[in-house]
């Protein structure tokens, strides 16, 4: 009997995401919903069903996957994302140290007010500044979108990523120094991490194009995989910020003008499997029993969060160049952030700091945008014209 | 079906039209944003005017109608630098060239707007492949059969305009060998070419035109894709075969040279256009487009080999009191030096090897197009 169990329980993973991507495939074809937003919904439903069959499970071997699908992501949002544009357009920085700032302010303030401790106040606004990258650049791509509701958002998102991971260490550092007393580990967590990831990620981004353009190789695409895989890798060993390394990483390659070439968007067919396994992950550390206890909370910081980054957006439209229809639409293609928070609160957690408090509410906000976020991104994009098979004849 | 009367204007004057590449500054492919684009430029008056294209990374401009090129150039002027200002307020480049450097056409989105829906329907991949991006320059004629006869007097100079602006020497990724590989897009569609030698204009309009409709297979002029085609409502002719030169003032120059060509033409200069030209004109066409300025020509009258690049420079000192007597001393100037430096296809090739990506092959372009080259000395 308990060899029985143990199969299935060795099954039980490639199972769930075979079984996710197939639902994944099936209702993207009959509604046209995200793919990722079933791969989530699949993802929480098997996680909790093991919970139930198996006990508490140990996900680490799944994080450093994870991560690598995520850095994935990450590097080609950094490929995508013109610094220049942000001096072109002062607009667009002024937008995102707006709804960045006030996204941190109100869902503090709006914690508070519900009764929530200083600290985990502090967690959720931080993590409530973020949009995921995996999230909405999977969706722009499903979508094969472009225009200014989709390059907005991709500017918004990763500048508004760094400023949730400044913010979230600081508070991590403040928080582990209050509790344990050890200077060294509270050190760890704090600014050091975030320079130190970025400079190995603008390393590999000057590296990897000059092996590119000496070695060459037709298909760049295996090539920054591998190097984001080992810069993920790196960031795990050292307790770096993997978002940072892999974003800067993006962004150095970019700027040293190296061919990815469009036809990989995604990373092709590994970054697809890759993001399968993401997404279901993800959401399978999702428990049932904290989002319910977590709920009321996690719908207000949801809500507050959605009201702010809709409401900049649309505020600095006109002046930013583009009606305020599309900056309201920009605005609400923010909204995934799943992704983003359960990786934090896993990576935090390696590095021996709890939640306590703030984890239940952090899980509903997190298995709602799961689901929800990616649509909502979608329909964003869709009455912004901006999505292909809309127009496609 | 029937074409209206042949407008009359003034002779010789021209207006030029540009199809632009709208360009991602974040990652150098082409972007649909001819939407959010026109939105922004409605919000000020535009110099000249600027209407979607059949793709939504696809712009065109127009100049109003000039007699010289002072006030030409100075208007493209114009109109590059609000382009580039709005585009700069949007992540979006805007640059000339006659194809984008690795864009995959499968990718390409069709404006909506049911004339583009139809084409697309009809041609299927080729209305895709044809994201291509050409200059059209018009040329004012005072009547139907002067615009005929200048239609076909022109066929033995079209080479020099497609060797003069070729800069679409990449295709979906590749290099193509060729100075112009988007005429070969264009020669795909069954009603590309030549119009069919006729000298005078009830000939064309009512043995030709009329019994062309008659078949159903054309409903107005804008089915044919002729190299060089009358316009009737404007009372233009048009030529086609230009690549969008990398920078508006290449574009004024060969505007130019158009104009003088026709008034050297109509004053007789030359022998009377024959049927028999044409017997070396898809040749001499594919010369032009596969090896630019070092292309061979055979001419048609004299059947005697030449190389593009000389002809060019002959017919440009043929040419120089026409230059000035219509004030485009500087035209002529300008047409000398880009031969002198190399044609923008050259350009391109070198800023692929330079910077060792296809990105920088548009990176390149996007660059030309606001800074051109350094001011005549």
């Amino acid at each position: 009997m308990n060899e029985l169990i143990s199969a299935a329980a060795q099954l039980a993973w490639p199972l769930a995401l075979v079984v996710s991507w197939m639902a994944g495939e099936l209702a993207h074809r009959w509604t046209g919903v995200p793919r990722i937003s079933i791969y989530g919904l699949a993802g929480f439903l098997a996680g909790n069903l093991a919970l139930e069959v198996q006990g508490p499970i140990d996900h680490s071997p799944y994080l450093l996957f994870a991560s690598l699908a995520f850095g994935l992501v990450l590097f080609e949002l950094g490929y995508r994302i013109n610094l220049r544009w942000l001096r072109a357009n002062p607009w667009i920085l002024a937008t995102s140290l707006l709804e960045s700032g006030l996204s941190f302010i109100a869902v503090y303030l709006a914690s508070t007010w519900f009764g929530a401790p200083p600290i985990s106040c502090g967690l959720l606004g931080a993590l409530a500044m973020a949009t995921s990258p995996a999230g909405l650049v999977r969706v722009l791509n499903e979508q094969g979108a472009g225009g200014q509701v989709s390059e907005r958002a991709m500017h918004l998102a990763a500048l508004n990523c760094v400023a949730a991971v400044f913010v979230f260490n600081l508070i991590v550092g403040v928080k582990v120094f209050q509790t344990s007393g050890d200077l060294l580990h509270a050190a760890g967590s704090s600014l050091l991490v975030l320079a130190v990831s970025g400079l190995l990620g603008a390393i590999a981004g000057t590296l990897v194009p000059l092996w590119l353009r000496s070695v060459g190789g037709k298909d760049a695409t295996l090539t920054f995989a591998l190097a984001v895989l080992l810069v993920v890798a790196a960031t795990h060993v050292l307790k770096l910020s993997p978002v940072l390394a892999a974003l800067c990483f993006g962004l150095a390659a970019r700027h040293r003008r190296s061919a990815l070439g469009v036809t990989q968007r995604n990373f092709g067919a590994l970054g697809d499997i890759l993001s399968v396994l993401l997404f279901v992950f993800a959401a399978s550390t999702l428990t049932w029993q904290n989002a319910k206890e977590g709920m009321v909370l996690g719908l207000l910081v949801v809500l507050v969060r959605m009201v702010v980054k809709v409401g900049v957006c649309a505020a600095l439209a006109r002046p930013s160049g583009i009606s305020v229809r599309k900056g309201a639409l920009s605005g609400l293609a923010l909204a995934p952030v799943a992704v983003f928070t359960v990786l934090m609160i896993e990576q935090t957690r390696r590095l021996g700091v709890e939640f306590n408090y703030s984890l239940a509410p952090l899980t509903a906000m997190a298995l709602v945008l799961q689901v929800v976020g990616p649509i909502i991104t979608q329909r964003a994009l869709v009455w912004a014209n901006e999505a292909h098979q809309h127009k496609e004849v | 079906m029937t074409l209206g009367p042949f407008a009359t204007s003034e002779s010789l004057t021209m207006g030029v039209e540009l199809e632009l590449q709208l360009v991602s500054l974040s990652d150098f492919d082409l972007v649909p944003a001819s939407p959010d684009m026109l939105d922004l430029l409605a919000r000020a008056p535009f110099p000249g005017n600027v209407t979607p294209e059949i793709t939504q990374s696809m712009i065109e401009i127009n100049s109003s109608v000039h007699s010289g090129h002072e006030g030409l150039v100075a208007q493209l002027r114009e109109i590059r630098d609000t382009l580039l200002a709005a585009g700069d307020r949007l992540n979006v480049g805007v640059c000339g060239g006659g194809t984008h450097a690795f864009q995959q056409w499968s990718d390409r989105r069709i404006f909506s707007k049911p004339r583009f829906q139809e084409v697309s329907q009809l041609y299927g991949y080729l209305a895709k492949q044809f994201t291509v991006f050409g200059q059209h320059v018009h040329i004012g004629c005072r009547s139907g059969d002067e615009a005929m006869y200048l239609l076909h007097a022109l066929n033995r100079y079209v080479p020099h305009f497609i060797a003069l602006s070729g800069s679409s020497p990449f295709l979906q990724g590749s290099d193509t060998s060729f100075q112009s590989a988007r005429l070969n897009s264009v020669f795909a569609f069954p009603l590309s070419g030549r119009a069919p030698f006729l000298l005078s204009w009830n000939a064309f309009a009512e043995d030709y035109f009329e019994r062309m409709a008659g078949t159903g297979i054309v409903k107005s002029m804008k089915d044919f894709y002729w190299d060089l085609r009358p316009k009737p409502e404007y009372g233009t002719i048009e030529l086609r075969v230009c690549d969008t030169p990398l920078s508006v003032e290449r574009a004024a120059a060969l505007a130019c040279y158009l104009q003088a060509l026709c008034r050297y033409l109509l004053a007789g200069n030359e022998p009377a256009p024959r049927e028999d030209d044409y017997l070396v004109y898809n040749y001499n066409r594919f010369q032009a487009c596969r090896f630019g300025l070092d292309g061979t020509l055979v001419h048609p009258q004299r059947h005697e080999q030449m190389v593009l690049r000389d002809d060019i420079l002959a017919t440009l000192k043929r040419l120089e009191p026409d230059f000035e007597a219509l004030g485009s001393t500087a035209a002529l100037a300008q047409l000398r030096r880009d031969i002198e430096m190399g044609s923008d296809a050259d350009y391109l090739r070198r800023a692929w090897r330079e910077g060792g990506s296809r990105e920088a092959v548009v990176d390149a372009a996007l660059e030309r197009f606001r800074q051109p080259e350094p001011a005549l000395v």
